[in-house]
């Protein structure tokens, strides 16, 4: 990851020739394709592989004496460690030493779940195909299968953030991408809540909305029950009205989008439900407005008996705790009906059927990467040109066998100082446990 | 992965002994022999978890924050990356991995307290700037598993909830070593809860047996902490001091 060549600010500016940073030599960058509060998305090809399509991620450059951006930090961190088909792969990291700039070079992906949709309700006027929605939906819940067994949420499924590979090897494979708010919830040491903002609110799910601090995995499957309703019918499910302003403000507007459509929660249903922080303090609001009977199924337009309706709804339960996992979604008989769903979502396999062509993402290439990057190389802190580490992971620990020959040998050796050393620590004279730390240490962790 | 050890890139970057214990060409150009190296590492640990005490962060950002120092000194020399430097930076860094960060101009204020001596004084700048060099040095794998989550269940299966103490100050102390590149963490927890059982005269062999670990390892890394406390004993700060001499002014 990364590479050497660049970590040297010195190269930058005895390499006059060139005003471009040498990592950005290996690629030929088209123009920008995005833009957010996290920085630049760059469309760029790789010119030693066949000109394989890269999506550069540039961070804003953080403000004065905050470093890489904590957001950037935790992308990283997770990126590293993740590896499926459904899931967007982190394909190199660079950093711009003089400037202090980061980016994060991934496997681009030509088309995302808003263009698709945006597509069908604004230029084609028609429904997505049935098997197109099956495998979409199939391949999401499969990318997010594997991020919650390993105890990853998402925290920002929207439609934007769901990625699906153009042409090419891939083609037709969703990409879940953006672990920019993406948290290991194992064992945080904040509740997650606490890290600031989280889910566009259309997609948020109901505990959030009411003010639940500690939430689970439960909050991404809400969000894909709201893309699913949004593949069938083309328009987003709950269209609330944002409260801007800070730090997380009562979402009144969003809550009454989704009552209007499934109903009053109850606290029969959703047992937790009145210990939720605005549940309680804003009686007049949500509990006071008396709302119809649910009326999702004529929303989505599917009647009871549809498997595609029954496991909506199941995503879009109000209790986190009875929403369906991923694991359970795959396993829904809605997968099992025709059309199965594939690992082409674009181009059914049956012969005959009409494939849509969804527009190239636009690019402006007028904005120039170079433009934003500066080749002012700052003091260096000391010259990188350090023989590069080869890669250390050779060996794993299971590779070790303490089984082999010499165990005999490591065993009788290890039990004789063993016993040595018990009967020094039972003589008790020369061992002194480091205890200073302690306390103070245990006081942080309880 | 994030969750399951074995598929994570901790695991999977274990090294042995004889990886760890390499001292720099650079390094030895300026004199450093490995004594010098590994007590230059824990007189940086013991900076790391004294500052991390000032900027109130948890011991598992003070662990993250040791074991990225050592894997930095795996690939990189002291002579080019101040430890001074390393150490703080590698707290800051830890800090923003576990979701609590620490402001650099706090880092700053509070070296400048501990430390009246101008080697250890950097800028918020120098900070920022070898945070990107620590990323580059860790190949930006940043997640790291820790012995201590291991540890309550461990206890609790043993009977052993009264050693709770004793066994978090051995695991705490095993970052003055580099046991943390080695070994896995579950085994690390085991073998302090194994010093801690012989420490506490509590028999406890039948449930060392249940477990599928292999002994002799963690009879092996329990050694290592064991000598690791005799060794100890003989550390001077004279002789700390005559290691740190060695790096560039």
């Amino acid at each position: 990851m990364g590479d050497g060549r660049a970590n040297n600010p010195n190269s930058h500016s005895n390499n006059s020739s060139s005003n471009k940073p040498e990592w950005l030599e290996q690629y030929d960058v088209i123009g920008k394709i995005g833009e957010g509060t996290y920085g630049l998305v760059f469309l760029a090809k790789v010119k030693s592989n066949r000109s394989k399509p890269i999506a550069i991620k540039k961070f804003k450059q953080s403000k004065d004496g905050d470093g890489v951006s904590p957001t950037a930090i935790r992308e990283i961190m997770l990126l590293r460690e993740i590896s499926h088909e459904n899931v967007v792969k982190l394909a190199n990291v660079h950093i711009n030493h003089a400037d202090m700039s980061l980016y994060l070079a991934f496997d681009y992906a030509e088309h995302d779940l808003y263009e698709i949709i945006r597509h069908h309700r604004d230029k084609v006027n028609q429904a997505i195909n049935p098997y197109t929605v099956k495998s979409l939906l199939w391949q999401l819940l499969n990318g997010l299968n594997y991020l919650h067994s390993n105890w990853i949420v998402h925290r920002d499924l929207k439609p934007s953030n769901i990625l699906v590979m153009g042409d090419g090897e891939e083609q037709g494979v969703v990409k879940i991408a953006d672990f920019g708010l993406a948290r290991i919830y194992q064992a945080p040491l904040k509740p997650l809540s606490e890290n600031g903002v989280v889910v566009t609110i259309w997609y948020r799910a109901p505990e959030l909305l009411l003010g639940a601090k500690h939430y689970t995995s439960a909050v991404d499957m809400w969000a894909v029950g709201c893309i699913f309703a949004e593949l069938l019918t083309l328009k987003p499910l709950f269209q609330g009205q944002e409260v801007k302003g800070t730090p997380n403000p009562f979402q009144l507007d969003q809550l009454d989008k989704i009552f209007k459509v499934l109903g009053h929660p109850t606290q029969e249903k959703w047992p937790m439900l009145v210990n939720l922080p605005h549940w309680q303090s804003d009686l007049q609001h949500i509990q006071g407005h008396k709302y119809e009977t649910a009326g999702l199924h004529s929303v989505v337009h599917l009647s009871h008996k549809n498997p595609a309706y029954e496991l909506l709804s199941q995503m879009l339960e109000y209790d986190p705790r009875k929403r369906l996992t991923a694991a359970q979604a795959l396993e829904h008989d809605y997968f099992r009906m025709e059309p199965l769903p594939g690992c082409n979502a674009l181009v059914p396999p049956q012969p005959g059927e009409k494939v849509v062509n969804y527009p190239t993402r636009p690019v402006d290439t007028s904005t120039d990467i170079v433009g934003t990057i500066s080749l002012q190389p700052s003091q260096p802190v000391s010259s990188g040109n350090s023989v590069s580490g080869g890669n250390p992971g050779r060996n794993g620990w299971r590779n070790k066998s303490w089984q082999h020959s010499d165990a005999a040998r490591c065993c009788t050796a290890s039990s004789s100082t063993a016993a040595d050393k018990k009967e020094r620590i039972r003589n008790g004279d020369d061992w002194i446990p480091s205890t200073t730390e302690i306390e103070a240490l245990l006081s942080f962790l309880i | 992965m994030a969750a399951n050890f074995w598929t994570s890139s901790h695991c999977k970057q274990l090294l042995d002994p004889e990886e760890v214990d390499v001292v720099h060409p650079l390094d030895k150009e300026r004199g450093f022999n490995l004594e010098d190296f590994k007590l230059i590492k824990l007189h940086m640990s013991n900076y790391i978890a004294k500052l991390a005490q000032h900027v109130k962060v948890r011991q598992r950002v003070v662990a993250t924050a040791i074991t990225y120092m050592r894997r930095v000194y795996v690939r990189k020399s002291m002579t080019e990356y101040d430890p001074r430097l390393v150490a703080p930076t590698c707290l800051y860094l830890a800090s923003k991995a576990e979701e609590c960060t620490v402001q650099a101009r706090l880092l700053v204020f509070y070296i400048k307290k501990l430390y009246s001596d101008e080697k250890y004084r950097f800028e918020i700048k120098e900070i920022l700037e070898m945070e990107m060099k620590i990323l580059e040095a860790l190949n930006y794998y940043l997640v790291v598993f820790h012995p201590y989550r291991a540890l309550s269940p461990l206890l609790q299966d043993a009977g052993m909830n009264d050693a709770t103490q004793l066994t978090w100050g051995l695991v705490n102390d095993t970052y003055k070593m580099d046991l943390i590149l080695i070994h896995p963490p579950h085994l690390i927890a085991l073998a302090c809860l194994y010093i801690a059982s012989v420490q506490k005269d509590k028999e406890n062999t039948a449930w060392f047996e249940e477990l599928r670990v292999d002994m002799n390892v963690v009879k092996n890394i329990a050694m290592e902490i064991l000598d690791f406390y005799d060794s100890h004993k003989l550390i001077t700060e004279d002789r700390v001091n005559a290691a740190m001499s060695k790096l560039p002014k």
